[in-house]
């Protein structure tokens, strides 16, 4: 018997009816804001032309993305297949590093034929599909220790390193950090964490050494000295910095900031489209946006707390760490709180492979949610030992 | 049947929590972090991206115009085209380049090479390709412009030199050096010179460069970070102020136009000085320094040959020769030494001396001018007739430090304070001097030569005619000036030059007098050397002058176009109209003269002011009259 049933069975069908779909309405009203204001926002930041008809294209494959997530994919085929996935991610990455496009001094891009795509964005959610999958299948009742981990870490890793040799240190952090958040969810042995931080501190300096590409290190030190070299490395960043800031309260109003539209923030499309945001629409403007994107993160993570089985939960989490995640750094980063670092802020960067991301990753949210409220028939022949 | 997958979630709320607790705090760091930046530290942010995005432009200020007492204009400004070159609006450098120079004739690369000496500029900057273009090459351009995007003609009112414009008097204009712009930078703070601005190098434009220059305006413009300017984005809201140019403060001269041009016109073709004041108040009416050069070269650029060949003039175009010029005064010392005699009871009106054409001192024999000799003369003949014997006598006697006591004491060998372009102090002799300079003692010998206005005597055209206001006036010495007033642009007068006495000789009245009837006798008598000054219907009292340069046997028997230019003799006249009170003063000094000495060249320039200067008086005071009548009043009411 399959648990679908057995969960059906425990509920009277009336009672599900009435239960509404809360976290599913608040969810897809969050994607619905947030996807308007970040499309007509790269209007502005654009200057209108082909780069937003481009994203209005993105969008409506976005959506595509999204309804097939939520109404057709189960979680449990997510979990099923989780380590296909993973595999053809590696592949994907492989790659990009073997015949991939060049853009922006990294090796990020593999045409498809018809249409350029950055494995590196979806694989920021198969590492929760992945790490989720791990746990669920685990079921060990001590702390985990590393030993316990190590497919996962190993799996993890190869991910890390696929994406960090493109080179691309940012992606990668971010996408090991959603694994390590999914990790902390689960119960781990007080000698690992103490070791792990152990590590951390003897291996940064190692990697700063040997590992990080002279960009990379410019990066860090523009941001640990703001105003070094103003027109030459850290010039974005202060630019953005100035249009934020010149922003003030109530901002400069749609299309008239200066900043943006007379060019000194030299790239309004790309990561530092919030400061185009910031700069127009002011701390209220910002605010309004940092709530929205908190908005999805506690959802996300209420979404996980119902969640009935550990993958759900797992994936929820893992989902609600990317999403936030993805905001927090860039934002963190056009505001001069992290290093620069090519973390697209959803639905507001251009660009196609992490708006459909995130767009999968909110169905996937929903899908669970629907699950949750049993409204998700799942699929009998999964979930079986072979 | 073993499950796969764990169906319990097995996750334990507090994990939740502190989920939730995380994500509370890094929103509300992030938001802190956003107030900082936005709310806090706004305006920091709000200025430079002002900075960023507002340009000035500078507006340059019309120099200040120069009129004379008339208020007729010296020296004004006009508008001078220029062919601009406005990068952001350019499409193709080279075929711009190369229809521009199909039309204006002038090779492409010449417009390349102004292009890159203005590369690094913001693209919204002109660049002056071509200066000062003829109103034909305007017509060109402007008919042609639908091909050229980006090429403008822009108007700058520049200097507007004419052919009479005096050029030692108004001076020229030129870029300004590094050194001056650091000086002038740090006395005058407040509105600072750029490099490459012009500023005055000589004559007024240099004295008043203070009040003539003006302050550059400017324009704040929208420009975006490539420099282009902007002006499509908020261009309603955008108000941006604009400070206009004030125009410099004009200047008033004392000089009389119509007169510095009859001066100009009598004295072309000689070279030297002439130097017209009035003696009651020391304005200065006229002042001319020949050769002169056309101030408008270093306007609209000069070639290196041109420049060359200006600096190896041998006649010096660039100094000014009414006060950096020292001359030999020749004969027309003897007035000085005429007021030494009479004051040290030397000599009186009747005291006679025989010139038998000759002077002899010692075993050295010295030439009186007239080689026939004056025979009996006093000192009326002999100022009139110029007698170099009886001078020569009346210096020995004197002994050449009395001679310098009245010099000094009528106000020779000293600076008088013309305050324009460089000015030479000039030399009166003693014995003192040449004990200190030469460290010899005073030979007897040098004397006779002094006495005579020659040897090691020297003076400035000014001085000389100072000299002449100051006998006319019997002994008051008034500073000469050439500004009367500084108008600003709104019509204040924000700098007036009063008449300055600098000097009362303490010389006794009866000397004037006969002094005076002397000079007069040079230009009234039938005899006198100087009649060529005469003016119909005035007296007018003179003196003339002829400076040997080398000793008379050198050219004995030559005429003055036989002899080489360097030495020809300098032909001198000073005067003084009317004898009593008079009007005006002044001095010729026509170096290495080609016509003769101070009688037949000098004079006959003396005259021609001094007709024009009576003339210009007579017709002057006429219409005058005739603008009281109220006849007058009622056509101009009519007029209007």
């Amino acid at each position: 018997m399959s648990s679908a049933t057995e969960s059906v069975a425990r509920m009277p069908t009336g009672e599900i009816r009435e239960k509404k779909a809360i976290n599913t309405r608040i969810l897809i009203c969050l994607f619905m804001v947030l996807a308007v204001i970040g499309t007509i926002n790269l209007w502005s930041g654009t200057a209108g032309g082909a780069i937003f008809y481009a994203q209005l294209r993105h969008l409506a494959l976005g959506f595509v993305a999204f309804i097939v997530c939520a109404f057709f994919v189960h979680p449990r085929h997510l979990a099923t297949y989780a380590y296909w996935l993973f595999g053809a991610i590696c592949a994907l990455l492989i790659a990009v590093l073997a015949i991939g496009r060049i853009g922006g001094g990294a090796q990020r891009w593999i045409d498809l034929g018809f249409i350029g795509m950055q494995p590196s964005e979806p694989a920021k959610v198969i590492v929760a599909i992945v790490t989720a999958r791990f746990f669920a299948v685990a079921k060990q009742s001590q702390p985990y220790r590393i030993r316990d981990m190590w497919p996962l870490l190993a799996m993890l890793s190869i991910l890390f390193l696929l994406i960090f040799t493109q080179p691309d240190l940012g992606t990668a952090c971010l996408v090991a950090g959603v694994g390590v958040v999914q990790i902390c969810f689960m119960r781990i042995d007080r000698r690992t964490i103490g070791a792990v931080v152990l590590i951390a501190m003897i291996a940064i300096p190692i990697v700063w050494v040997f590992f990080m590409y002279d960009y990379q290190k410019l990066r860090v030190i523009n941001f640990l000295n703001p105003e070094y070299d103003v027109k030459g490395t850290g010039y974005n960043a202060l630019q953005s910095l100035v249009a934020i800031g010149s922003g003030g309260l109530n901002g400069k109003g749609f299309m008239a900031g200066t900043q943006t539209q007379l060019s000194f923030l030299p790239k309004g499309h790309t990561d530092f489209v919030f400061s185009v945001f910031a700069e127009e629409h002011g701390f209220k403007g910002g605010a309004l946006l940092f709530l929205l994107f908190g908005g999805i993160a506690y959802v996300a993570l209420e979404i996980a707390r119902q969640a009935k089985d550990m993958f759900s939960a797992q994936l929820a989490v893992g989902l609600a760490a990317f999403i936030f995640f993805e905001f927090v750094v860039n934002v963190g980063m056009v505001l001069r709180m992290f290093p620069i670092v090519g973390i697209p802020l959803p639905f507001f960067t251009y660009g196609g492979s992490i708006l459909l991301t995130v767009c999968a990753a909110l169905g996937m949210l929903v899908s669970i949610d629907r699950d949750n409220l049993g409204r998700f028939r799942r699929p009998a022949s999964l979930g079986r030992k072979r | 049947m073993q499950r796969l997958f764990n169906e319990t979630q097995q996750i334990g709320p507090g994990r939740f929590m502190w989920a939730n607790i995380a994500v509370v705090a890094i929103v509300s760091a992030l938001l802190f972090r956003l107030w900082y930046v936005q709310i806090y530290r706004g305006d920091y942010y709000r200025q430079i991206s002002e900075n960023n995005r507002i340009q000035y432009i500078e507006v340059p200020a019309a120099r200040g115009i120069v009129y004379d007492r008339n208020g007729q204009t010296v020296l004004g400004n006009r508008p001078y085209f220029d062919l601009v070159y406005v990068p952001q609006f350019v499409k193709d450098t080279d075929t711009t380049f190369k229809i521009l120079s199909r039309l204006l004739h002038v090779p492409a690369p010449v417009f390349q090479r102004r292009l890159n000496m203005a590369k690094g500029l913001p693209k919204y900057l002109p660049v002056s390709l071509k200066r000062n273009l003829s109103l034909h090459e305007v017509a060109v351009i402007e008919s042609n412009k639908i091909f050229l995007p980006g090429i403008d003609v822009a108007q700058a009112p520049r200097r507007d030199y004419k052919a009479v414009t005096p050029s030692h008097v108004v001076g020229y204009l030129g870029e300004i050096s590094k050194k001056e712009l650091v000086r002038q930078n740090d006395e005058n703070p407040d509105n600072p010179y750029r490099a490459g601005d012009l500023i005055g190098k000589q004559g007024l434009e240099a004295r008043w460069e203070r009040y003539l220059r003006g302050d550059r305006g400017n324009r704040l413009i929208q420009v975006d970070a490539f420099g282009r300017q902007v002006d499509s984005l908020e261009r309603a809201s955008l108000n941006l102020p604009e400070v206009a140019a004030v125009p410099g403060s004009d200047l008033i001269l004392t000089i009389d136009m119509e007169l510095q041009v009859i001066a100009q016109e009598a004295f072309k073709g000689k070279n030297g000085a002439v130097v017209a004041l009035d003696p009651r108040t020391g304005e200065i009416l006229a002042m001319v320094s020949e050769p002169g050069y056309d101030p408008n070269l270093y306007q609209t650029g000069m070639s290196a040959d041109k420049y060359r060949s200006l600096v190896a003039n041998p006649y010096k175009p660039f100094l000014d020769k009414t006060t950096g010029g020292i001359f030999m005064p020749g004969s027309t010392w003897k007035a000085v030494v005429a007021v030494a005699g009479l004051e040290e009871g030397v000599i009186n009106a009747n005291k006679t001396i025989y010139c038998p054409g000759y002077y002899t001192l010692g075993d050295k024999t010295m030439k009186c001018h007239a080689h026939q000799g004056h025979g009996t003369v006093n000192l009326r003949k002999a100022l009139m007739k110029s007698c170099d014997v009886y001078f020569y006598n009346l210096g020995v006697e004197l002994g050449v430090d009395r001679i310098a006591r009245y010099a000094n004491e009528l106000g020779m060998g000293q600076k008088l304070g013309v305050n324009l372009n460089m000015e030479l102090p000039g030399l009166v002799p003693t014995t003192a001097w040449k004990r200190l300079t030469a460290r010899v003692p005073w030979a007897a010998g040098e004397t006779p030569s002094v006495a005579i206005g020659q040897g090691a005597v020297q003076t400035t055209p000014m001085q000389m005619a100072a000299l002449y206001a100051e006998i006319g006036m019997e002994g008051k010495l008034f500073r000469p000036h050439l500004v009367r007033r500084i108008v600003n642009h709104v019509g204040e007068t924000v700098l007036t030059e009063e008449p300055e006495l600098i000097r009362t000789a303490k010389i006794r009245p009866e000397t004037w007098r006969l002094v005076k009837e002397g000079l007069t006798a040079v230009v009234m008598d039938q005899e006198g050397t100087g009649k060529n000054a005469r003016v119909e219907g005035q007296v007018v009292a003179g003196k003339t002058g002829s400076v040997q340069v080398v000793s008379l046997s050198r050219n004995s028997g030559k005429g003055q176009k036989d002899v080489s230019m360097q030495w020809r003799e300098h032909a001198m006249f000073t005067a003084f109209s009317p004898a009593e009170n008079p009007e005006i003063a002044l001095a010729i000094v026509s170096e290495h003269d080609i016509v003769g000495g101070g009688g037949a060249s000098a004079a006959p320039v003396a005259g021609k002011i001094l007709n024009a200067f009576w003339r210009l008086k007579k017709d002057r005071a006429r219409l005058a009259q005739a603008a009281q009548t109220p006849k007058a009043e009622e056509r101009d009411v009519k007029r209007n």
